[in-house]
């Protein structure tokens, strides 16, 4: 009958509760209907059944038993989903553990009824257009606090504690509230990419300052090809193009000023303006990719992939995720966004940081068995198994066995991230703490790209977004220093 | 026998008023609940905020203009079906040459028919991916291929169909009209077939000319049918979600360029599932119900005739 | 060459078909009724543009899904270099449109008589009997047509849930009836009361119980009727999106996926955002129409009868 492998339990309580609230609603009037309304809402299940926990030791720090159970349900984006199934192999072979699997796009379809139903899967992986937004889950008191997998002796040197092995700064994006509550794993960097072969043959040199890029730009015009192609249908891409021009213009306090809701972000914020001013050059010397603005993902990517614009704003998964349309002599490059004069940053300065994030839901069922999953996937083993399957960084420092060779793309973002180092490697924080304020925002720039507006038509209408952000009472858990 | 009546009458009541009440009226009245909460959507912990979320929609000027914009496409998605349809029908009805009687269907009307109707069996899942890659916004889309072909667009500049705040919801509005002309068409055509033919020779005979003959015989015989089709296009209008939400532009169920090509039904996902205000969209669906529901009576009473015999 | 007159009416479509081909290209010349004429190839000249701007993108994608990538990426008027069905075998595997065609199909044989059944039943009690709260009820079926469905959708869920009934035939089965209940019942009660109430009366003088006169002398008569919201329901049900992609999906790794075809088609588009495969989407689409134009093209003339006897009163 299709019954879901988690069975209610806890049956009177959560009726109770319900009743309570419904009638709170004035919902039961005929008490014949109370059998339809125990169908109703589902927060009964109380989801953290007794599991047999097995002994706590240094090397099981969760107190994992054999032969128990796991639930992983991971995002299939760019990265597929073959890292996590060589990982449950390896977690079932260690545990003797029943691991059960999901590779999906449609992360919120999928898991967001079983959040509700209090029967949510162990390990997600929380990612992707789908992604269930994680202020929301945290709002919601769905996310574990993750402390105590970062507190975890590792496992390559237990004499080490887990959060002590990662990249400086990498588990600070999964904070909510001033708690770790998801393991944004995969370490990308975002930015401008070219194709290597295309420069070569134009002889193009990698711009390193904004008048040397709108002056590739434009040979790319001259030479019948767009100068810049960007995704427009999802303006969640330019956005990395001005926001980063703007945390390199003005530093880092201009990035926290966005992060932090500061009434002077955008209007009255000198780095702002003129960065923003920057990008519209490129619109209004006509230097796009012929309807780009217009362009999916896909099709704006392909299109660059055929030589049809000189660059394109992405993040590092984007070599991946083109894999089958880059041509074998592209050359995917990757360039850190270029200088305005003044900027208060150096070139090598990168958006860097951890994404991908997975999470552990409260109501998991298998608390112990998810938490150990997440501390071995801080190993340099699954690490390096990551690197091969997924063809990507991850937060483990060092955590990729050199005998691993990495292609072009994802090479030249290795050498950037050494380049720009801890000091130069800033990540931007509101998209994740406030969604609304990220979408409006997104659809000025939209609006920009397009034309319609103007420089300071969209700075006002980021600061009104910002304003409005910093209205609702939720925002003040959130700050960054 | 009035007894047995009466049971009868519960029988054959009992199995569809169950079904429709447990999975249709009860869901709909809970959702009412809902939109009295501050509920987020992943959590089922919420609290009682009373009309807080309709007081909020009124000062939310994204959901004002998506309202419009349902208004917009419920004007124009019927009116312009209708049309079509009606003017197809009566070409393949009474377009074809005249023989002795004077009044015939072209030739091959069936094969107009068959093709007209065959959008009408795709699934919304298919005209998505068929318009995406029709109006997809350079050359690589069928219109703007046609048209960079034709010399009537720079391939520099080729027309952003979705990214236009001024095109997008006729954008939108083709797919249904393209989708749905057949379907009424046929309807149409069916209703066309039942006016005996002798008042139409009766009308020739008069002297009356075939538009004549359309506006002063057809249509009015027609009207039962036309407030049909005005129905089924109506809540067709309201709706929109699949196709809004897959062609226009914009992070979390699209709805832009700057929210030009919103509909309520995107709002309302937006707010219930992406920005985890799903206490606020239940209200949102609420006021959107209470509207369809005024619109319904509005056109039905004002396109309530007398209905002609025949 | 003076045409005959011919009614245009659908009971002759079938053979119409092939033999009028030709026909269709053009007015022949020579005939003196100079209204006629023009009008006729007026029409022509507007049914043939109509009938080319819905089979033209029809084809374009077909022909699309032969392309490459790079193709497709550019112009749209390019013609594909090599004629690979390889990419319908993806499609096909990919988007599992084989497994995903047959649970639309298990679905809808069950729910599609059912909801008729059900519906004309409803229908039928409040058009012919008097009973207190009548028209309430009516009323109360007709008003759920209005309805947006995705407003009810997460109560609906929970529903499900408690029911054991998600992901599971049964349960949609279910939820698909109880949808297209509304407007089953507002047709079908407006077809009840339009048929002639002699044949009842006497089948009831004649001693015949009220379930049997509407199983073996309404529901005969009432044919033409359920035909048309036969089609109605099918077409509708067939389509249906939002419904499945909530109830339908798995809850939990080990349960089989139960998708419906136009769930399988969403996902296909999905996957294009991370790892980009236009032509397998193009053909998948192209594989999803096929089936549906076979069983229009044979049952067109059926769909088309029905449509015309629903909208006869």
């Amino acid at each position: 009958m299709g019954s879901t492998s988690t069975r209610n339990n806890g049956e009177g309580l959560g009726r109770r509760d319900l009743i309570k609230r419904s009638a709170a609603l004035g919902l039961i009037t005929v008490p014949t209907m109370s059998f339809l309304s125990a169908c109703a809402s589902g927060s009964d299940d109380s989801g953290s059944k007794d599991t047999s926990k097995g002994k706590v030791t240094k090397d099981n720090p969760f107190g994992v038993a054999k032969n128990g159970k796991l639930e992983v349900v991971v995002f299939k984006g760019g990265y597929g989903d073959d890292y996590a199934k060589a990982w449950e192999a390896l977690f079932a072979k260690k545990w003797g553990t029943k691991t059960s699997h999901l590779g999906t796009q449609e992360i919120t379809g999928k898991l967001q009824p079983r959040f509700n139903g209090g029967n949510p899967p162990d390990v997600i992986d929380d990612s992707g257009a789908q992604q269930i937004k994680l202020d929301v889950l945290f709002k919601g008191g769905q996310l574990l606090d993750l402390q105590a997998v970062l507190d975890a002796p590792s496992v390559d040197d237990p004499s080490k504690k887990v959060s002590e092995t990662l990249i400086a700064g990498s588990t600070d994006p999964g904070l909510q509230g001033g708690k770790v509550v998801s393991l944004n794993y995969v370490y990308t960097v975002w930015g401008l990419w070219y194709s290597g072969k295309l420069f070569k043959e134009k002889g193009w040199a990698e711009p390193k300052t904004w008048d040397d890029f709108l002056d590739i730009c434009k040979k790319a015009k001259a030479a019948g090809i767009g100068g810049l192609a960007h995704q427009g249908k999802f303006p969640y891409y330019i956005n990395l193009l001005i926001m980063d021009l703007i945390a390199k213009t003005g530093g880092l306090d201009a990035m926290k000023a966005i992060d932090n809701l500061d009434p002077k972000a955008f209007v009255g914020s000198d780095a702002a303006k003129k960065s923003i001013e920057a990008v519209y050059e490129i619109v209004d010397q006509g230097l796009l990719m012929p309807g780009t603005n217009g362009l999916t993902h896909t099709e704006s990517q392909t299109r660059w992939n055929q030589y049809k614009a000189a660059f394109i704003p992405s993040g590092s998964w984007l070599e991946n995720e083109q894999l089958k349309q880059t041509p074998a002599d592209f050359d995917m490059k990757f360039l850190p966004v270029p200088l305005l004069p003044g900027s208060k940053l150096p070139f090598e300065a990168i958006r860097a940081g951890s994404g991908e994030p997975f999470i552990i839901p409260t109501k998991a069922s298998n608390k112990a068995e998810a938490q150990e999953f997440m501390r071995l996937m801080l190993s340099k083993e699954w690490s390096t198994s990551f690197a091969k399957e997924a063809n990507s960084l991850t937060i483990l420092k060092d955590g990729v066995d050199p005998s691993v060779k990495l292609r072009p793309g994802t090479q030249s973002t290795v050498e950037a991230v050494k380049a720009a180092g801890d000091a130069n490697s800033f990540n931007f924080l509101y998209p994740n703490w406030y969604s609304e304020m990220d979408v409006a925002i997104q659809n000025a720039s939209n609006e920009l790209m397009s034309k319609r507006i103007q420089p300071a038509e969209w700075l006002k209408r980021a600061q009104a977004a910002v304003d409005k952000a910093a209205k609702d009472p939720a925002s003040k858990k959130n700050h960054r220093a | 026998m009035r007894k047995g009546q009466y049971r009868f009458v519960a029988g054959f009541l009992l199995a569809p008023l169950a079904l429709y009440l447990i999975f249709v009226i009860w869901p709909y009245i809970q959702t009412f609940g809902y939109s009295l909460t501050d509920w987020s959507g992943e959590s089922p912990n919420f609290k009682f905020v009373g009309l807080d979320n309709y007081t909020a929609l009124f000062h939310d000027d994204v959901f004002k203009q998506a309202i419009w914009h349902n208004v917009l496409l419920l004007v124009f998605i019927p009116v312009l079906t209708i049309l079509i349809s009606l003017f197809f029908a009566f070409m393949v009805n009474v377009g074809g040459r005249g023989g002795a009687g004077g009044v015939s269907g072209v030739k091959g009307s069936n094969i107009y028919k068959i093709i007209y109707f065959f959008p009408q069996v795709l699934s919304l899942a298919i005209l998505a991916v068929l318009f995406q890659a029709l109006y997809r916004s350079d050359e690589g889309g069928l219109l703007n291929g046609i048209l960079i072909k034709l010399g009537l667009v720079d391939a520099n500049s080729p027309i952003e169909w979705m990214n236009n705040p001024k095109l997008v919801l006729w954008c939108l509005m083709v797919v249904i009209i393209w989708h749905g002309v057949g379907f009424y068409l046929v309807l149409f055509s069916a209703a066309m077939q039942s006016i005996p033919r002798e008042i139409y020779e009766a009308a020739l005979l008069d002297g009356a000319g075939r538009s004549q003959t359309f506006f002063r015989v057809t249509l009015p015989l027609l009207w039962e049918s036309v407030q049909t089709a005005w129905v089924y296009l109506g809540i067709v209008a309201m709706d929109m979600f699949v196709l809004a939400s897959t062609l226009t532009p914009g992070t979390g169920f699209g709805g832009g360029p700057d929210h030009h090509g919103e509909v309520i039904a995107t709002v309302l996902m937006r707010n219930f599932l992406y920005f985890g205000k799903s206490g606020y969209a239940c209200a949102m669906g609420i006021v959107m119900l209470v509207l369809t529901m005024i619109i319904s009576v509005i056109t039905l009473r004002a396109t309530r005739r007398e209905r002609i015999e025949f | 060459m003076s045409t005959p007159i011919k009614d245009p009416s659908v009971t002759e479509g079938g053979s119409v078909v092939p033999g009028q081909r030709g026909t269709k290209k053009s007015a022949r010349p020579g005939d003196s009724r100079s209204e006629g004429m023009t009008l006729n190839v007026f029409s022509h000249g507007f049914l043939i543009l109509w009938a080319v701007l819905i089979v033209l993108p029809l084809l374009w994608l077909i022909l699309s899904s032969f392309k490459t990538d790079a193709q497709i990426g550019g112009s749209a008027l390019s013609w594909p270099t090599s004629w690979d069905f390889d990419v319908f075998s993806r499609a096909w595997s990919k988007g599992h449109i084989g497994d995903y065609f047959l649970n639309t199909a298990i679905v809808l044989v069950f729910s599609v008589p059912l909801t008729m059944l059900f519906g004309s039943m409803a229908a039928y009690v409040l058009a012919r009997y008097q009973f207190p709260g009548n028209r309430l009820i009516y009323y109360f079926f007709v008003s759920g047509a209005m309805f947006p469905v995705f407003l009810a959708l997460i109560p609906l869920f929970f529903m499900m849930k408690r029911l054991e009934l998600l992901n599971t035939y049964q349960g949609l089965i279910g939820v698909y009836i109880a949808y297209s209940l509304p407007f089953t019942v507002f047709f079908m009660h407006s077809f009840f009361r339009t048929l002639p109430t002699a044949i009842h009366e006497a089948a009831v003088i004649d001693g015949a119980s009220h379930t049997r006169v509407f199983f073996q002398v309404m529901m005969p008569m009432a044919k033409p009727g359920l035909l048309s919201i036969g089609i109605f329901n099918v077409l509708g049900q067939w389509n249906q999106y939002i419904l499945p992609s909530v109830l339908m999906q798995p809850q939990s790794s080990g349960e089989p996926e139960r998708y419906m075809l136009t769930q399988g088609l969403i996902q296909l588009q999905q996957q294009q955002g991370y790892a980009t495969d236009l032509p397998v989407l193009f053909a998948g689409v192209a594989i999803a129409m096929l089936p549906m134009l076979v069983v229009y093209l044979s049952f067109q003339r059926q769909i088309q009868s029905g449509l015309t006897a629903g909208t006869l009163k």
